[in-house]
């Protein structure tokens, strides 16, 4: 019997293109740099610590197999392997970096928007408010608004990456922003 | 029937979303335009959104700086292994040849097949003499028992049963 079954063949051939069209964890990490990178940054860890991170997602996404995955699923798994590690360190070293007088000097040197100093001193004071409130947040609250209102993620989409519905992170959006704008109106500055 | 500021404040970070729909919408906007507290809590949700941004970017600054050295699997063969393994085949050849030629040849070690045929007639002989003793009690065929015990002796010189039946031959 010389004839080959065509269900066979036919698997065959599906074989062939999942194989062709296997994803590559690297390159789309490589291509996702950026929004990996916020990550980190919005979860107010310092630029060596983003650097001992980052290493580590990219050598698990050159372990990582990207067999039947899609490039969505692929960029997915990236983020939560990024939020996770950035979880770990963020729980040992709960800090940011930066004063807020260190920023707004260095937005001046790009940015014009800031003209008298009075408005300096201002900003000054409410970036400093929201950096300690950011500090002090709990990390339940703050990866889902570093992820949503950072990255630009949606709340589904936030959701399926620390496991919870589109629901749980809208309400945990509303939580977290509430206690921002409170800590502003708090603390008497006039919005 | 109205809503309070209590409920309307509960919806104003969606309504900053834009996440609800366009009734509820309208009705935190009509809210809006007659409540100064509501319109500052909606303010400070934006100025403190804004500011937080503020914070992330300049952090972000700062990991953009850093360069991220990216391990990759490399598909080309291990030139250099396969040189060293080559390279060690060839002085185990050359060092076992010059040992060969400084000490001469050595005994030749058995074989596996030369092992298994020794046992296999070391088996065979035992068998074989086992069957001679029953019949050697029999007077009748002592004459046959001899030839057996003779035929052991030749056909297996090397085992330990042949050295039984010589002893055995009268």
């Amino acid at each position: 019997m010389n004839e080959i079954n065509p269900d066979f063949s036919a698997e065959m051939d599906q074989v062939a293109s999942e194989r062709s069209s296997e994803t590559n964890f690297v390159d789309i990490f490589l291509a996702e740099l950026g929004p990996l990178r916020k990550i980190v940054a919005g979860m107010g860890l310092s630029a060596s610590d983003a650097e001992d991170i980052l290493q580590d997602v990219s050598i698990r996404a050159l372990k990582q197999p990207g067999r039947g995955r899609t490039r969505e699923q692929c960029f997915r798994w990236l983020i939560k392997v990024t939020v996770n590690r950035c979880l770990t360190e963020f729980r040992r070293r709960k800090r940011f970096r930066r004063k807020a007088s260190e920023i707004l000097k260095r937005r001046s040197e790009t940015k014009a928007d800031l003209t008298t100093s009075e408005q300096n001193v201002i900003a000054a004071e409410e970036l400093e408010i929201v950096r300690e409130c950011l500090r002090e947040m709990d990390e339940t609250l703050l990866t889902p608004m570093v992820l949503r209102y950072f990255c630009s993620l949606g709340s589904r989409e936030v959701g399926e990456i620390l496991a919870m519905g589109p629901s749980a992170v809208r309400g945990r959006l509303r939580k977290a922003r509430m206690i921002l704008a409170k800590r502003l109106i708090e603390r008497g500055v006039e919005p | 029937m109205q809503k309070s500021c209590e409920d309307i404040s509960k919806m104003l970070v969606d309504y900053a979303d834009r996440q609800l729909s366009a009734g509820e919408s309208s009705e935190v906007a009509a809210h809006l335009t007659r409540c100064e507290d509501c319109r500052s809590i909606l303010m400070a949700l934006q100025r403190s959104l804004e500011l937080a941004g503020v914070i992330w970017e300049d952090g972000l600054v700062e990991t953009e700086a850093i360069r991220i050295p990216i391990p990759r699997k490399t598909t080309a063969p291990h030139w250099s292994k396969y040189a060293a393994i080559a390279a060690g085949i060839l002085l185990v050849v050359a060092i076992s040849g010059i040992w060969r030629a400084l000490v001469g040849p050595t005994e030749k070690e058995p074989t596996f097949a030369e092992i298994e045929r020794r046992i296999t007639e070391s088996y065979s002989a035992a068998r074989l003499l086992a069957a001679v003793d029953l019949l050697a009690e029999y007077p009748d065929a002592e004459n046959i028992a001899d030839r057996q015990y003779r035929y052991i002796v030749e056909t297996y010189p090397q085992t330990p049963a042949a050295a039984e039946a010589k002893l055995r031959i009268k």
